[in-house]
């Protein structure tokens, strides 16, 4: 049954590109357009939703339940980001610079070096997230922006209190950044308008506005990712821009952390699921989760849902 | 189009007689603007005014009960797509697949297994809510004998499903007077089907892949005067199912058409992806769902999404009150102070938990605001707080008179401080910040 007309809106959400191959002076593999629908989730859809591997440089910093169950991979960074890729099959890497929350942390050509490491060892394009304390934010940033020159990473993450090392750092070496507001929609409005100002440019501006974990108010995060992405096709141009979901609480949830451990990992495993299908749903561009069997329950799914149906318009 | 509350009111009769139910006529239009009252209950409405409201008021998508006793539930009286614009009333009942091919042990761990399982989430009972009982054997005898069985073990919402009428009756010699659903009633069935669920009382689950054929089935299934419909689009990929559910329900509270108004109804077993259709499921606007394997994790996870999405986006989960335990705290453990919003509840235990210190957690009462707005609001006050401290008597329970607050709290630490008597500490303002927090409290560099 053609439904055309059912849903009609005025405007479309915008693009970010994502990653550089070397015709467009990367070296990545491949690179992505994000965004640019122009209906709810899933009817009629130019662009797939992409799913992103998160991984660290300092395991001390990362989910417990992720070392006891993939001990080998997780102490190479870069042996990591290739399995991500070769094995487990997901379209971007994320890579949290956790190394840089040890106390006094100073090593800034370190992160040079990981990032060099992590761009030889996977062919996908980054996503990279750097520091999250003030007082070094301005040196992370900008070794990463330099570290990445060429590759169109997508920074992370810019906050209403600490955006402008990250901006300064995307604008110089032409990279996209993260906006991360705390589950609000008018917040999330009121960041895209303070990185515009200091020169931004929509097409490199993805919103975060932070996805709970599942039992742990990921209902409000659903309804605001809903919201931005109607707001962005009814026609506001401060929130038409991709929206990028990534629940990082999940793996340490209650319910995970206190199953038997026969279930243990299952459950982590729905848990990202059920969070991240349901994020998708709503209207997110890009997933991030950390368990390979994850990802492919999503590869499925996206696939399922973007399958013809009589009811496309 | 949906009318205003006082337009209604105009067309009531003003009485104020109470026999609907509401105190006065006004409050009645009120609830009949909102769609959640039937214009039927007035007994002095005129004929006209009824056909005016009847067509504007109900709502949109028809509500009913499934089963009876205890473990009943209401579905449909959704009025919107997105839980955002009002909320999502009725959560979907989740149904245990039973085939009447099943040996008798498969029988009763199914039947107990929905009427055992509980997750307590926030001060909630999550279940499971019915057994859906399938004729694979194609036997009206055997069915009926599963049916019994059933009976038998507990009492809880059925489905019966079967395209064959004389099965399903044979189903109903033994479950019948305890309303159960029917599945389902097809192009070629449904006279029979509507004569099983009229003399049973049944609801009727009208199966019909083409959504454009659905109406005029609908309307059929009216015209014999079967008046509780649930329709099954016959979806088996997240495709279909995403879009499908959509048009119907955007069509249903649009009121573009009438006939779609009416309950959905999903079987996972027909998917290949069996924790995503359900997850699906509660997300897009199916009321009855299906499970054919239910594993505990896919079990837990569902449930947890399905009291999300349905919690009233405006009246959010609130924690009873009081002390709480983390570990085994003494005369000594540390006492966190916070706002008792589910949420921030939980996120602060989360952290506690996994802080590995003993401790206290004292929770009061802001009406289930955050403590952010609710010191913005004036409802987090130093008076509440006392009265909370006094009422768990923790004077009593531990003997060092210090009081940890929430960093978004800080602006009343002073007034705190001289209400209670009590040494008031300022803790960080993101939850996940108080294991170094008490780290450092307990090397004693925050004293």
């Amino acid at each position: 049954m053609a439904e055309k007309g059912t849903y009609e809106w005025s405007s479309r959400v915008g693009v970010v590109k994502i990653g550089a191959t070397k015709s467009e002076g990367g070296t990545r593999g491949k690179s992505y357009t994000i965004g640019g629908s122009s209906n709810i989730p899933f009817f009629s859809e130019k662009n797939p939703p992409r799913i992103a591997l998160e991984i660290c440089d300092d395991i001390a910093f990362w989910p417990g339940l992720l070392k006891d169950n993939l001990p080998d991979i997780t102490a190479d960074v870069s042996e990591w980001a290739k399995k991500g890729e070769m094995e487990w099959g997901a379209d971007l890497i994320r890579v949290y610079l956790t190394s840089t929350k040890k106390k006094h942390f100073s090593d800034f050509p370190g992160i040079k070096k990981v990032i060099d490491e992590i761009l030889s060892g996977t062919t996908l394009p980054l996503i990279i997230e750097g520091s999250d304390s003030p007082e070094i934010d301005s040196d992370v940033f900008l070794n990463c922006g330099e570290a990445g020159s060429g590759e169109r990473l997508l920074l992370g993450t810019a906050e209403a209190d600490r955006y402008r090392s990250v901006a300064a750092a995307a604008i110089a070496y032409n990279h996209a950044v993260i906006a991360q507001s705390p589950i609000d929609i008018n917040l999330a409005k009121q960041l895209n308008i303070l990185l515009r100002e200091t020169g931004m440019p929509d097409n490199s501006i993805i919103i975060d506005s932070y996805t709970g974990a599942l039992g742990y108010g990921f209902e409000y995060s659903y309804s605001t990712i809903e919201r931005i992405r109607y707001a962005a096709l009814k026609g506001d141009d401060d929130l038409a821009m991709p929206i990028i979901s990534s629940a990082p609480d999940t793996l340490g949830v209650r319910e995970v952390r206190e199953s038997p451990p026969e279930t243990k990992y299952e459950t982590a495993i729905q848990w990202e699921f059920g969070t991240a299908l349901s994020s998708l749903v709503a209207g997110a561009s890009i997933v991030c989760v950390r368990l390979p069997e994850t990802i492919k329950l999503l590869k499925t799914a996206i696939i399922d849902l973007s399958s013809p149906s009589v009811e496309d318009i | 189009m949906a009318l205003k509350a006082l337009d209604i009111y105009k067309l009531l009769p003003k009485k104020n007689c109470k026999e609907c139910g509401d105190p006065t006529c006004l409050t009645f239009a009120m609830k009949l603007a909102s769609g959640k009252a039937d214009p039927d209950k007035c007994p002095y409405l005129d004929p006209q005014a009824k056909e005016v409201l009847g067509s504007s008021t109900k709502p949109p998508v028809k509500p009913m009960r499934i089963g009876v006793g205890e473990r009943s539930f209401r579905i449909g009286e959704e009025s919107c797509l997105y839980r955002h614009e009002k909320t999502f009333y009725h959560a979907p009942g989740f149904f245990l697949a039973l085939k009447d091919s099943s040996g008798e042990s498969q029988i009763s761990t199914i039947a107990n297994r929905v009427e055992k399982d509980l997750l307590v989430r926030a001060g909630q009972d999550l279940r499971l809510n019915g057994v859906a009982i399938i004729s694979d054997s194609k036997n009206p005898e055997t069915f009926g004998s599963v049916v019994k069985k059933v009976e038998e073990l507990v009492s809880l919402p059925e489905i019966l499903i079967s395209n064959d009428p004389k099965i399903v009756e044979a189903g109903l010699t033994y479950c019948g007077s305890y309303h159960p659903v029917i599945h389902a009633a097809t192009r070629e069935n449904y006279p029979e089907m509507c004569r099983l669920a009229l003399k049973f009382g049944c609801r009727l689950i009208i199966s019909e892949g083409d959504i454009t054929k659905i109406p005029e089935l609908v309307n059929e299934c009216v015209k014999i005067g079967v008046p509780d419909l649930i329709l099954d689009p016959c979806v088996d990929n997240l495709s279909d199912c995403l879009k499908k559910f959509t048009v119907i329900r955007k069509k249903a509270v649009t009121r573009e058409d009438a006939s779609l108004g009416y309950p959905l109804y999903l079987d996972t077993g027909r998917f290949k992806d069996r924790s995503g259709s359900l997850y699906l499921g509660i997300l897009k606007y199916a009321s009855l769902i299906v499970i054919h394997d239910l594993p505990e994790p896919v079990e837990k996870a569902a449930l947890t999404l399905r009291q999300g999405i349905y919690t009233d986006p405006q009246r959010p989960i609130q924690m009873e009150p009081g002390l709480y335990k983390i570990g085994e705290p003494g005369k000594d453990s540390p006492v966190f102070m916070t706002v008792n919003f589910s949420l921030t509840f939980f996120t602060l235990q989360g952290y506690l938990e996994s802080s590995g210190v003993s401790c206290y957690m004292l929770i009061v009462d802001t009406e289930g605001l955050s403590v952010l707005t609710a010191v913005a609001a004036g409802k987090l006050t130093d008076t509440l707080v006392n009265e909370t401290l006094k009422k768990a008597d923790l004077a009593n329970i531990v003997s060092h008179h210090t009081l940890i607050i929430p960093g978004y709290a800080a602006p009343i630490s002073g007034k705190l401080e001289d209400e209670t008597g009590w040494k008031i500490l300022v803790g960080p303002r993101d939850a996940a910040e108080v294991g170094t927090f008490l780290e450092s409290l307990q090397s004693g560099e925050t004293k």
